[in-house]
């Protein structure tokens, strides 16, 4: 499964690159996410606490950056294991392109998988569930690099058809 | 399971008080999704308050107008209660569909709607018919309780009390179960103002299919507002992309579900008047 979304973002491309190499802005913009240690440049510890209805479950791993073309484009990718709730794992491809206003366009393109006890409850309800914390992450990341965002074309993730 | 302290209070203060001094507690209400999620070891609760000991919660009644259900009234109650039946069949009826008889003797209303399941039944009655849900603390519509998937508009600390549902007009709900889990794959309640009792207007409900959980089909409201027949919702269509998908079925088949459902539930109320 794969969605795909775009976020103006009311900064210059460099910040809004800075901004995401920025283990302290990525940690408050991964839901749920409770720590972030960087291990080196591009690898980094978490712990997510991923709160779905009445599911709580605690995820530890490993977030890395790959394919790094600063300032346009780089590939997140966050792989957990949550004990008995099983695991996740999911990357988003993310580019940058300045806007005429001195803006930028961001755009992704995320993949979600999660598998064990979790898939096999919520199985109806990963994708939905994959939309809406990609984007929290991408909102909270615009309001935190601009503090006053104006989202280009409509998530699909919140809004009621 | 993981290990928890369980409470039962007899009073709803006692109930927040217990939610509001244990930080990682949780209300049990009919357990129908809480206590299986806690088999599966999938949330570790620290306490849990269970409703049952507030009978008062249970009550069903009529006043001044409206269908009072208590929060923890049991779907197998609103589907039985003659009172529901007389004042508001399509509700009792909704209730007969969900899940199975165990889910049905043991899942409440205020447990479903404070779950907000994406695909579960009673928001869908709830946001078509303007409910209001009441708290311990506040009332709340209907249309600001509901707000995405499995979130609402309540604090950890707060309970349902019951909800409130104005009686003037007729409403239909028609629903395509997943014949497994009794789901809705897309549930779609159609209420009209009933002109006599001095209310105009139209309101669709659709659950089971929209990312975001439950909302209203405006597009349908004004095309029934205009003509309302099953005809008139011909043409309708909802975006494929903000539906469900899942191993089930895709966002096209969704959409075609909900306007399938909501015309199903329209020629139910034409059939229903004449």
């Amino acid at each position: 499964m794969e969605l795909t979304g775009a976020q103006r973002i009311e900064a210059p491309r460099e910040a809004v690159w800075r901004a995401l190499n920025d283990p302290d802005i990525l940690r408050q913009c991964i839901p749920g996410c409770q720590e972030l240690a960087q291990d080196s440049a591009t690898a980094f510890t978490a712990r997510v606490v991923l709160k779905i209805g009445p599911v709580k479950a605690s995820f530890s791993g490993a977030v890395t950056l790959s394919d790094l073309d600063p300032p346009r484009r780089y590939r997140i990718t966050g792989e957990g294991q949550g004990g008995v709730a099983g695991f996740a794992k999911g990357g988003a491809d993310v580019w940058l392109e300045p806007e005429a206003d001195g803006a930028t366009l961001l755009t992704y393109a995320a993949q979600a998988m999660v598998g064990g006890k979790i898939a096999q409850l919520g199985a109806r309800l990963i994708d939905s569930t994959s939309r809406k914390l990609a984007g929290e992450f991408f909102s909270a990341f615009a309001q935190i690099v601009a503090p006053q965002p104006i989202p280009a074309p409509p998530l699909p993730s919140e809004a009621a058809p | 399971m993981f290990a928890f302290t369980y409470h039962r209070p007899d009073t709803v203060t006692a109930a927040v008080d217990l939610l509001r001094a244990h930080e990682e507690a949780k209300p049990l209400a009919g357990g129908q999704t809480l206590i299986a999620t806690l088999k599966q070891r999938l949330a570790a609760p620290s306490d849990l308050v269970d409703l049952s000991g507030l009978p008062a919660l249970r009550a069903i009644t009529l006043a001044d107008g409206r269908l009072i259900i208590g929060a923890i009234a049991r779907h197998a109650d609103v589907e039985a209660s003659p009172t529901v039946r007389e004042s508001l069949p399509a509700l009792a009826a909704l209730a007969g569909l969900i899940g199975d008889p165990a889910v049905r003797n043991r899942g409440t209303l205020g447990g479903s709607i404070a779950n907000n399941d994406p695909s579960a039944d009673y928001p869908a009655a709830c946001l078509a018919l303007a409910a209001t849900i009441v708290t311990d603390r506040r009332e709340i519509a209907a249309a600001d309780f509901f707000t995405g998937l499995f979130e609402t508009a309540l604090e950890p600390d707060e309970i349902v009390v019951q909800v409130s549902f104005p009686l003037g007009g007729e409403g239909a709900y028609e629903k395509f179960r997943n014949p497994a889990s009794r789901y809705a794959m897309a549930g779609v309640f159609v209420w009209r103002g009933d002109a006599s009792l001095g209310e105009t207007g139209v309101r669709v409900a659709v659950t089971g299919a929209g990312q975001g959980g439950v909302f209203r089909w405006s597009e349908a409201e004004a095309a029934l507002a205009g003509a309302f027949n099953p005809a008139a919702l011909e043409s309708l269509g909802l975006p494929a992309d903000e539906m469900i998908a899942d191993i089930h079925g895709g966002g096209a088949y969704r959409a075609h579900l909900v306007r399938e459902m909501a015309r199903r539930a329209v020629a139910r109320l034409m059939a229903a008047a004449a």
